[in-house]
């Protein structure tokens, strides 16, 4: 009997289908490139990045359905994929002079970034159970490698076993609770899942419970939650800096789109029993990345302990399930991905042939030797701690708004001291920079890409943070689906 | 919503003039130091010129907002940008300029390093604090509370002395830790606003809108006052929470504590005032008693605490605690004598203890100590010193015909009237400031030159005495003529009051409903007994 | 009847491969235990009239996958672990214990409310199961069919970057350890702690 082909609408992955095949051009044209000449692969990368980004624009407000329930195109998943596009695209700035510094510069760089960038880009759109897991591991399967990719430094070895060991051993979770799922309720798509919980109403069957268990553990260790985020620490320091960067804002916001849609279908969280697991994670996850935090001398791993702190926050979201509360997951992430960003970039800048450049004694007198610098930091710490005017503050602000509103208030004020705390770490680099001596010989490897990244991060900080309008209407249009 | 004389942002030009001033500075080149500070002046005192526009197009009949400009920012969250003043405000951002001008100028010989990055810094404070006085919408009245607090830490933690860094930092988590339960309480409020039970039925972060909120006094209102009372009472600073300040004030450079004590500290009894009172008023009765219990410690517990200190800086440092218990008083007295006192000392308490670290400023700066165990008998060597730092001193005591005096006894009359013990302890503080400020001042200024370090020692300059002669005439002018400054603020007093009058008859039937269920809780036993001193109130 | 004999047997041998080649300290004797739990499984999966899948499973997992680990193994001779149990068993062996029961007491307990798929027995039977694979790769499932092969395209990538042609050593004074042998490396983790 022939098969009948589904309908299929290409046009919902068109942005990604426009990556591919630059990255795949990518591949075939970097044995023709000189050894030393590999930055042309980073910008012809980046032009990708830009025509995607571009179709990408052009599709907001579709809403479609395709590959049989496997993919959805609508404004929530296309608020992701420029979001990830941007950052994908400020990595690449990034890493174009620090990897020839760290003689890492191989074109295979771009190219597993780009390949991660189509994983990354699929989560937010995966609508079933299969697509979204795979999609995950795409984006994971560039990271390991990219993790890895300073092959002679034991430290960025050891942390790219550390992910892939972690990573596979979550996504087995993950895949495991998957089958759970799909055991209990007949079906991977997570609408008809969705549909099946509220005929039956069978919100707390006990493989469902199991389900939701492996997919929290799973997950947690995605977003480096407590007690999920042993690996967090030694794979952020062990990294090359741009790939560090890179985990921290891309992969934690791919993990958060996939968890927002899997969660909210699957486990109807809005109208579930599932809050206090979910609390007492984000409550530990908080408090321990802060007070953690606060005896780090090695600035990737403080910025590490930070961003574990970050996911917790992050959490609040899930844990109120409201409007606000997923709106306010999207309008914190977009902050958080600048200020992370450019909080790396810092660091980037430091390390040069002989310096690594990120312990916090690096960093000493910086602001005195280039006032630019240290009040592009300053505005990155206001941010991350949660102090107007920024964008990181608009988003704690939705995110404690969401808290109150459905009344979690211990888990506000649990949030509020945890901001405190974050003060003292943050500020510790900021008098570092400020009020000691300068280092002598401190060497800045400045680049023309590495100040657009900057500058282009610290402007967004601020601006999203006194113009924060057009992001908070993006961000509550593309939580409707879930309402 | 208000009225605005003159079609034109005022109000904005003269928050943003001292930005746009800084902005300037940084383009500058950091050799250039001369031409650096006297540009900060001139910035400065172009915002004084500016501010003072403001008196001439004030309506002191209407308690109306008035300067008003609104503008729709974030239309997802409610947030406008709106400025607008009244009396009280009016009195305080005219203080802040000049304060500010004056705190420009004394820093030209007591900062010689890093002077770009300072004097950016004093504008960049300058900007949030007016921004603080004039906002009408609470998000923008948060950033501005916020952004003020990290110029600060920068100058106490470059510019300062001693333990910089720690004190730096303490100031910085301490007033944080309490603006963040004040962001709580805002949200709370910006959240209740939108349930139509309580409020307009929209989200709105317009502190207008808000202040018409009907709030059931428990457990709402008890909880959302106790929300913004901790960030208020932490910058106040009021006892227990007052442990940041002798150490922030004492390692701070000369020109952050004037600034510090002259206006930081206002915005923590400025936000009792603005936001606390008109916005939970059948709270403000409940709680009364006991701000006034912890006002009455401030007072008392500062006044002692001073008494007792060798550092001439700490000493003025906790009169500051003691003399901002007597403003806490006077706002809880909770009618118009009580609240004009304290706005009243508010501005005095700025003129004077600014003064006073002005004063210690110049003696520092010749002495390089602050030990008064290191000085004796100056006066013999610098009568014009002598002669300013009696009349600051005597301001600062509340000698009638200076200015502290007016301000203490409005803040007793209202005291009197709530309560009599009130006041009886109120006195106490008073005869301990006399006693603390003459026993300084003689330790200092008589006895014999005996330290050889002080024969030499200057008297003021004309910088310095054209500096200090401004505070001087507010002394006398405000003691002597207090008349414009009161009237000023009559109507915006007024209004709050009758708010409180409405309130405390309704606190009152509440209290008495609960007294029969609420006599065997043992913590609110005390509202049972409250309930005759209160009567004294509501005349 | 014999359905349920010849799952019990397939499914302990599969255990008892998979115990032996967690276990057992010489590397050989484990890749090859693992094949045997490979061919149970592949047992097992004829029990569900998944013919296709059983044969894939051969031909991939004991005939792609393990040759190359077993290539893997002779090429680099390893040494033969010296502990039979891991330093911190007790913990491990708890866990698992939980784990199980809860996955046991959960599998019992679940009652499965959802009705059968499209691909019942009768379907399987009547078209074959490689076409009704085939049918269902290519209609339904083609989006995750495609996804797949470019995450074997990236892992492809990775194992070249990593274990591949060499990159020029550094020339100048570099902050790093220039290594240049495994065991260096190794020594360098183990120190580091």
């Amino acid at each position: 009997m022939t098969p009948i082909m589904p309908d299929i609408q290409l046009i919902a992955i068109f942005p990604e289908s426009i990556l591919a095949i630059f990255a795949c051009a990518l591949f075939v044209m970097d044995p023709f490139i000189a050894r030393d000449k590999k930055e042309q692969l980073g910008y012809f990368s980046l032009a990708g990045l830009c025509v995607s980004g571009v179709s990408t624009l052009f599709l907001w407000g579709k809403s479609i359905s395709t590959f049989s329930g496997m993919i959805a195109l609508d404004n929530y998943a296309l608020f992701f994929k420029t979001l990830f596009l941007m950052i994908s695209a400020l990595i690449i700035l990034m890493s174009i002079r620090y990897i020839k510094i760290e003689r890492i510069n191989l074109g295979e760089y771009y190219g597993l970034i780009l390949f991660a960038t189509i994983g990354m880009m699929f989560m937010p759109s995966a609508t079933d159970l299969l697509s979204f897991y795979l999609s995950l591991e795409l984006m994971s399967m560039s990271l390991y490698v990219l993790a890895a990719f300073m092959r002679k430094d034991p430290k960025s070895i050891e942390g790219g076993i550390k992910y892939f060991l972690t990573g596979v051993f979550s996504s087995g979770l993950i895949l495991y609770g998957v089958a759970f799922l799909f055991g209990a309720t007949g079906t991977t798509n997570l609408g008809e899942i969705a549909a099946f919980l509220q005929e039956n109403g069978v919100t707390s069957s006990l493989s469902l419970i199991m389900a939701f268990v492996l997919l929290i553990t799973g997950f947690g260790f995605k977003i480096s939650a407590v007690p999920f985020h042993m690996w967090a620490p030694d794979v952020y320091e062990g990294s090359p800096t741009p790939v560090t960067a890179f985990l921290s804002a891309g992969s934690k916001a791919a993990a958060f789109s996939v968890m927002l849609r899997v969660f909210i279908n699957a486990f109807a969280l809005s109208s579930g029993n599932w809050w206090p697991v979910l609390w007492v994670i984000a409550v530990l996850t908080m408090t321990l990345g802060n007070l953690v935090a606060l005896v780090q001398t090695n600035m990737k791993r403080l910025l590490a302990y930070s961003s574990i702190a970050h996911a917790g926050y992050l959490m609040i979201g899930l844990i109120t399930a409201s409007q606000i509360g997923y709106a306010a997951i999207l309008i914190y992430l977009v902050g958080y991905v600048f200020m992370t960003l450019g909080a790396f970039t810092l660091i980037i800048l430091l390390c040069s042939a002989n310096m690594k450049g990120d312990q916090i004694s690096d960093f000493k007198g910086l602001a005195r030797t280039n006032p630019m610098l240290g009040l592009v930091f300053i505005i990155f710490a206001l941010s991350l701690i949660g102090i107007p005017p920024s964008a990181g503050f608009v988003g704690k602000l939705y995110l404690f708004n969401s808290a109150i509103q459905g009344g979690f208030y211990w888990l506000a004020i649990i949030g509020i001291l945890n901001s405190v705390v974050s003060l003292y770490y943050y500020f510790r680099v900021v008098q570092v920079m400020y009020m000691d001596e300068p280092n002598a010989g401190t060497v800045l490897s400045f680049s023309p890409t590495l100040k657009v990244a900057l500058g282009i991060t610290a402007f967004l900080t601020l601006f999203l943070g006194l113009y924060p309008e057009p992001i908070i209407k993006a961000a509550i249009d593309s939580v409707q689906i879930f309402l | 919503m208000g009225t605005n004389v003159y079609g034109f942002p005022l109000l904005s030009l003269i928050a943003y003039l001292p930005l746009i001033g800084a902005i300037i500075l940084l383009f500058m080149k950091k050799e250039e130091e001369k031409k650096i500070m006297q540009t900060a002046f001139a910035v400065s005192i172009v915002t004084l010129a500016v501010s003072l526009l403001l008196i001439p197009g004030f309506d002191s009949t209407t308690s109306e907002m008035q300067f008003t400009e609104q503008h729709t920012w974030i239309p997802s969250l409610g947030v406008s940008y709106a400025f607008g003043i009244d009396g009280i405000s009016l009195l305080l951002i005219v203080m802040t300029t000049i304060i500010s001008s004056i705190a420009i100028v004394s820093s030209y010989t007591a900062i010689n390093m890093r002077i770009k990055e300072y004097y950016v810094s004093i504008l960049f404070l300058e900007t949030g604090m007016l921004g603080v006085f004039m906002s009408m919408d609470f998000f923008l009245f948060y950033i501005f509370w916020e952004v003020m607090l990290v110029p600060m830490y920068f100058m106490i933690g470059i510019w300062g002395g001693g333990r910089r860094l720690y004190s730096a930092i303490k100031f910085f988590l301490y007033t944080l830790f309490g603006s963040l339960f004040m962001l709580l309480g805002i949200l709370a409020v910006y959240f209740l606003n939108a349930d139509p039970q309580y409020g307009s039925g929209q989200y709105t972060f317009s502190v207008l809108e808000l202040q018409k909120m009907n709030l059931p006094l428990h457990p709402l209102q008890f909880w959302l006052f106790l929300a913004f009372f901790l960030g208020f009472a932490i910058k106040v600073p009021m006892f227990p929470f007052h442990t940041w300040l002798p150490d922030a004030h004492t390692d701070a450079p000369t020109a952050g504590s004037v600034l510090l004590a002259g206006v930081l500290l206002k915005m923590g009894t400025y936000g009792f005032v603005r936001f606390c009172l008109p916005m939970f008023p059948e709270a403000s009765v409940y709680f009364m008693p006991y701000m006034a219990g912890l006002s009455l410690v401030g007072i008392v517990y500062g006044a002692l605490v001073a008494l007792a200190q060798k550092d001439i800086k700490r000493l003025v440092a906790y009169s500051s605690v003691s003399h901002l218990g007597f403003v806490m008083l006077g706002i809880f007295a909770l009618n118009t004598h009580g609240i004009t006192g304290g706005i009243l000392q508010m501005v005095n308490h700025g003129v004077s203890t600014g003064a006073l670290f002005l004063i210690v400023g110049m003696i520092y700066e010749r002495r390089h100590t602050r030990l008064i165990a290191d000085f004796g008998g100056l006066s013999s060597k610098m009568p014009i010193y002598s002669a300013v730092f009696a009349v600051t001193m005597f301001s600062s005591m509340g000698l009638p015909g200076l200015n502290g005096f007016v301000g203490e006894f409005l803040i007793l009359v209202g005291a009197f009237e709530a309560n009599k013990i009130y006041a009886g302890i109120a006195v106490i503080g008073i005869i301990l400031g006399a006693a603390y400020m003459l026993w300084l001042f003689q330790r200092m200024m008589f006895g014999p030159l005996d330290k050889p370090e002080n024969q030499k020692i200057l008297d003021m300059n004309r910088r310095e005495i054209a500096y200090m002669a401004p505070l001087i005439v507010f002394m006398f002018w405000i003691g002597l003529f207090p008349r414009p400054f009161i009237r000023v603020m009559e109507p915006a007093v007024e209004k709050i009051v009758q708010r409180l009058k409405g309130a405390g008859a309704m606190a009152k039937q509440e209290s008495e409903e609960k007294s029969v269920e609420v006599i065997s809780k043992n913590d609110k036993t005390v509202i049972a007994a409250r309930i005759d001193p209160e009567k004294g109130m509501i005349d | 009847m014999t359905a349920q004999l010849l799952f019990f047997y397939f499914g302990g041998m599969a255990v008892a491969g998979a115990v032996v080649a967690v276990f057992t300290p010489n590397l050989v004797y484990s890749a090859l235990s693992l094949l045997m739990t490979f061919i149970h499984i592949a047992g097992i999966y004829i029990l569900l009239n998944a013919e296709f899948i059983a044969a894939v499973q051969i031909i991939v997992y004991a005939g792609a996958i393990l040759v190359t680990y077993v290539f893997v193994l002779m090429l680099f001779n390893p040494e033969q672990e010296k502990r039979y149990f891991h330093k911190q068993y007790k913990i491990g062996a708890f866990l698992g214990a939980v784990v199980l029961f809860l996955m046991v007491f959960a599998g019992f307990k679940t009652e499965i409310l959802s009705k059968g798929g499209p691909f019942t027995v009768e379907y399987v039977e009547e078209i074959g199961h490689t076409r009704a694979i085939g049918n269902a790769l290519f209609t339904d499932f083609i989006f995750p069919f495609e996804i797949a092969s470019f995450i074997l395209l990236v892992a492809m990538f990775g194992a070249i970057i990593l274990a591949g042609r060499g990159i020029k050593k550094p020339k100048g004074p570099g902050g790093r350890v220039d290594l240049s042998s495994r065991r260096k490396a190794k020594e360098a983790i183990v120190g580091e702690r």
